[in-house]
């Protein structure tokens, strides 16, 4: 039962909570509400509370979403990016997680170091090395290339570590009883240990998503072809068009936005689950 | 030639001087059903994980029907096990459980679903079916596990504790459906407990281990009524053996509190080389209170103060100091007396063990 004292903690701590929460929105809802609007409706708004209510329905209320989706090629940028996603989590869950799996339950020379190494790893910001992945796939011929673009970032040791934290608390006789029934080590991670670690799988697919969809500096140096331009790339270029609004600048921004809003709502609940299962399972 | 033989098996883990299991000798009949019991630690799961090939026999060997089996994976065994903690594949229905072996083994699904069927049916799973672990309690998570086991045709099954997790009534259940499904299906059968009730109401043999080495092995009533040492006398029976060290002296037995008892002059000859002392083991259904045993063996009659009584229903414990110990006697439910009473009792003196003081092993008299 709660004590009053704690109940008006936890009145004063909504309120915090709903004021930070406004204060986050703000950007984001002065971003919607604007894009609908002319530039010169942005702008008479500008000074008011109107910045933030989007304009009354009417024939041209979407008229920077349509100058947007049919003048450039945002809707290619952004399968584009879609399909990177795909493959990177596919190739990113199968690659890391099998490098996880190891580190759990195989015993092998060295094991201890290995997971050391991996955790130095994380420390590392991708930037400091970019150039040397940016050399590596320029020697290979790989640049203006989709495999260029995602080799180097299939590996990652924040996910191994992950996958590795949530696999250590699997039940080793469920192996030996898969064992039993026929099933192979590889039939046994894509059948057995992926399905019983989803939490997990939904979290490093999502973090995996959320890298692909937001990552600007990786794809502007492998890419120059514009066909296999990413979102963030496409976005700067039609961002920095004179030619482009001000209202469609705030429509494509929204639109780069939806993706990440959508799979934060959607997966909010496995996100916390897998992150926290992989502090409180150690086994 | 026996079904299962295991030669010598030794196991060893790395970093460490001493060995899990030492010498591990059986041989195990076809149909028969095999309980190793012992203390945790005593290195029994670990002999099943050998005979499963989950853990690397260090020395010694195994044949299963015949064949060595040290090298050979534990697939290829043709065994199937019921793991403590059941083991059950958590994102699949009971049905896709029970089945899961029968498709990888490409059985054609016509025949899965007849066998998963009867295995539904046999163990009374079917408004379960199509439930996934998770939603099944402590006895359906077992039963499920057993019909992973059963489906398979397999001739050895191994049981890790498979009761261990369950409440003391379900336990009772599911030992009566264990040892109904081996009489059924007639399949050579190795079950691991420490619970020695588990073992010797299932069991054809039990095998009793103890630091990984076997003390006896024999059929129940044989281990209760002739246990080759203190550790297996002391283990098997509920309530355990009372254990008094006493001297030898003439023809009598001296208990470390002043008491006295005759024995035959056969007795005091075989247990005269062992210098004086002795271990004495009596159970406590050997303990007399009645009349009818306080008069047949009048010269031997000694007295206690009831220190406890436990009401069984069926019958009652009575705890007493005597010799030194407390001693713990069963006596009929008609036998009624109360903390505090001074009682009269007896020894049966045929029913009583002796054990080197040194050594712990029986001294047959």
């Amino acid at each position: 039962m709660l004590t009053k004292k704690q109940k008006h903690f936890n009145i004063i701590l909504a309120v915090v909570m709903i004021a930070m929460s406004l204060f986050f929105l703000f950007p984001v809802i002065w971003m919607l509400a604007n894009s609908f609007k002319t530039d010169a409706a942005i702008t008479s708004d500008m000074n008011s509370l109107a910045a933030f209510v989007p304009p009354a329905l009417s024939g041209k209320f979407l008229d920077n979403y349509i100058t947007i989706l049919t003048n450039t090629n945002f809707i290619r940028y952004m399968l584009n990016t879609l399909f990177y996603a795909a493959v990177l989590i596919l190739l990113g869950i199968i690659v890391n997680g099998l490098a996880g799996y190891a580190l759990a339950k195989i015993n092998f020379p060295f094991k201890e170091r290995w997971l050391l190494i991996i955790m130095l790893l994380m420390i590392v910001p991708m930037e400091t090395i970019i150039t040397i992945h940016f050399l590596f796939i320029a020697k290979l011929g790989l640049l203006n290339n989709v495999i260029g673009y995602v080799l180097p970032m299939i590996v990652n040791p924040f996910n191994i570590f992950l996958f590795r934290q949530v696999f250590v608390s699997l039940p080793d006789d469920v192996y030996e009883a898969a064992q039993l029934d026929f099933c192979s080590p590889v039939k046994y991670f894509f059948t057995m240990v992926l399905p019983m670690s989803k939490s997990v799988v939904a979290t490093v697919s999502v973090f995996t998503f959320l890298n692909v969809w937001n990552d600007y500096l990786w794809p502007s140096l492998v890419f120059t072809s514009s066909d296999l331009l990413t979102a963030q790339i496409g976005l700067n270029a039609i961002t920095s068009n004179d030619n482009t609004t001000m209202g469609q600048t705030l429509a494509v921004i929204t639109l780069v936005t939806i993706p990440v809003i959508i799979i934060y709502a959607l997966f909010s609940k496995q996100i916390v689950e897998g992150v926290v299962s992989t502090g409180s399972k150690e086994g | 030639m026996s079904f299962i033989e295991l030669k010598n098996v030794c196991k060893q883990y790395a970093n460490t001087n001493k060995k899990a299991v030492t010498d591990f000798n059986l041989k195990i009949n076809e149909n028969e059903f095999i309980a190793f019991v012992g203390p945790s630690g005593c290195g029994k799961s670990t002999t099943l994980r050998m005979i499963a090939g989950f853990e690397e026999i260090t020395s010694g060997e195994l044949y299963i029907d015949g064949k060595k089996m040290n090298e050979v994976a534990p697939r290829d065994r043709g065994i199937s096990m019921v793991f403590q903690n059941y083991a059950l594949y958590p994102h699949m229905t009971v049905e896709k459980n029970i089945g899961y072996g029968l498709k990888n083994m490409k059985v054609p699904a016509e025949e899965i679903k007849k066998k998963v069927d009867w295995a539904i049916d046999i163990l009374g799973l079917e408004e379960y079916r199509k439930r996934k672990p998770k939603n099944l309690s402590g006895g359906q998570r077992q039963r499920v596990a057993l019909g992973r086991a059963i489906v398979k045709d397999q001739k050895v099954f191994l049981m890790d504790e498979p009761l261990s997790n369950l409440d003391a009534k379900l336990r009772v259940s599911m030992r009566n459906e264990i040892s109904k499904l081996h009489r059924n299906l007639g399949s050579t059968t190795i079950y691991v407990t420490h619970d020695q009730v588990e073992a010797m109401t299932m069991a054809d043999r039990i095998v009793i281990m103890k630091d990984g080495v076997v003390q006896q092995v024999g059929e129940p009533m044989e281990l209760y009524e002739h246990p080759v040492n203190k550790f297996v006398a002391g283990f098997i029976g509920s309530p355990q053996m009372n254990f008094f060290e006493v001297e030898v002296e003439d023809r009598q037995i001296v208990f470390s509190d002043g008491n006295r008892m005759q024995i035959t002059e056969e007795m005091a000859k075989k247990l005269s080389p062992y210098k004086k002392k002795v271990i004495l083991g009596i159970r406590g259904e050997d303990i007399k209170f009645d009349p009818q045993n306080l008069d047949v063996f009048k010269d031997n009659k000694m007295c206690a103060v009831v220190d406890n009584i436990e009401i069984m229903g069926n019958e009652n414990n009575l705890y007493f100091n005597f010799g030194g110990n407390t001693a713990i006697a069963r006596v009929s439910k008609y036998e009624v007396c109360h903390v505090g009473d001074k009682v009269e009792f007896v020894f049966v003196p045929h029913r009583m063990h002796f054990f080197d003081c040194k050594t712990e092993e029986v001294i047959p008299v």
